[in-house]
């Protein structure tokens, strides 16, 4: 019987990750949008550097996975 | 605030200014014409090309800096929607509406002709090409002044109090100096709260006021105008030299003697102006070594925080400084000046 607590953990885990995905995000977009608008040839680059924080919320979602699916 | 997006921009802007090298190559060739030929290869091509259409040799290469110049100021103004962005870039602005106000009253003083005094204006700021080409058209300073106050222009203010004297005594520096003094005060007061950002700004104004302050005092070493009537023409809030300090330096007799007092202070630089230069009191060489400086440290606030209104200044600077070089280059090229005169009178950043 699995209490409140993994649930709750699993939240956790995710939305911090989540969190701190959008606020990266936001930040290199802005940035990002100022340099295509100067410089179109980066956009490229800029997708690439846009989607590197991703990672983090991938990762605060397989924590939240492995919490639910491994706590018994 | 997020400074990211603007200071993206700006590093981009940068990026096309002209290097050394492409500077370099602008003060190799042999006239005018070849000149104009290589500034096509640069981003001035669209400026210079639609100048072309109007006007040909110097006046073209004037007229496509200006407009380039004018276009890139805008630009930056349409792009920085925040309060606090804007309120650093006006200041920045503003100084180009106090440079077109004195052209207007200076050119009227002579009794130039509109067109003429058209010509040297540079609508960078915020009082527009309309509005200028408007106050130009007044028959004489008094009506200038009184149509600023009419459309309640807050330099009305320090001319109105100002026009008496000059009134009295013919001397346009009082209205300059009350423009200046105006400016400056204005613009420190809109920085004074304590942030980051606030205090890179008061820290360029005041170096600028700073500048201005050892030019003036050192002309009137120079021309042995009385500390009392000197004080008259000095701006507050410089950064090292304070009242106080000021008032000693007007207190020497020599420029010698200025720049030992001055050895002690952050301009310790101009004390290895050559002896002749001295002797001879040719104060341009000092005024420009003082620009140089400034100029070099308004370009340096570039490399610093990316993440405040650094890069905004820093691009201001090296913006106006690249202007400054071609001006200089083309001008020269009309001249019969040497290339190594001519890179000596360029500044690099």
């Amino acid at each position: 019987m699995v209490g409140w607590e993994v649930p709750i953990g699993a939240a956790i885990a995710f939305s911090f990750g989540a969190i701190g995905t959008g606020w990266a995000q936001s930040r290199i977009g802005a940035a990002g949008a100022g340099a295509i608008a100067e410089k179109p040839e980066t956009a490229g680059t800029i997708i690439i550097l846009e989607a590197i924080p991703e990672t983090l919320v991938i990762l605060g979602f397989v924590v939240a996975a492995m919490i639910i699916l491994m706590v018994k | 605030m997020d400074w990211g997006y603007i200071n993206a921009r700006m590093r981009g802007m940068k990026s096309r200014l002209l290097d050394h090298h492409t500077l370099d190559n602008l003060v190799l060739q042999p006239d005018l014409d070849s000149l104009e030929s290589e500034l096509e290869k640069t981003p001035y091509r669209e400026d210079l090309i639609e100048a072309r259409g109007r006007y040909a040799g110097m006046p073209a290469i004037e007229h496509a800096l200006r407009n380039n110049f004018v276009r890139t100021f805008r630009k930056v103004l349409d792009f920085s929607k925040e309060k606090e962005a804007l309120l650093y870039i006006r200041i920045f602005l503003h100084r180009w509406d106090v440079q077109n106000i004195k052209t207007v009253l200076r050119g009227k003083n002579i009794h130039i002709t509109n067109e003429e005094i058209l010509e040297c204006i540079v609508p960078a700021g915020e009082l527009d090409e309309v509005t200028l080409t408007e106050l130009v058209r007044q028959p004489d300073m008094k009506a200038v002044i009184d149509l600023l106050a009419t459309w309640r222009i807050p330099y009305a203010t320090p001319l109105t109090s100002a026009f008496p004297e000059f009134a009295k005594n013919g001397d346009l520096g009082m209205l300059e100096c009350a423009l200046d003094r105006y400016y400056y005060e204005d613009a420190l007061l809109a920085v004074k709260d304590k942030s980051r950002n606030n205090a890179m700004i008061r820290d360029i104004l005041s170096l600028e006021v700073d500048v201005v302050n050892i030019k003036t005092a050192l002309r009137m070493i120079r021309d042995g105008v009385a500390p009392d009537e000197a004080r008259k023409f000095l701006l507050p809030g410089g950064r090292e030299l304070d009242a106080k300090k000021l008032d000693r330096l007007l207190a020497l007799h020599t420029i010698e003697d200025a720049l030992a007092m001055l050895a002690n202070t952050r301009y310790r630089f101009l004390s290895g102006i050559p002896e002749e230069v001295l002797r001879a009191q040719k104060i341009s060489v000092i005024e420009k070594k003082l620009e140089r400086y400034l100029v070099q440290e308004g370009v340096r606030l570039f490399l610093g925080d990316p993440l405040s209104v650094a890069s905004l200044i820093g691009y201001f600077w090296a913006k106006y400084n690249e202007i400054t070089n071609i001006r200089v280059i083309s001008r020269c090229k009309t001249a019969d000046f040497s290339i190594e005169n001519l890179r000596e009178e360029l500044v690099y950043v």
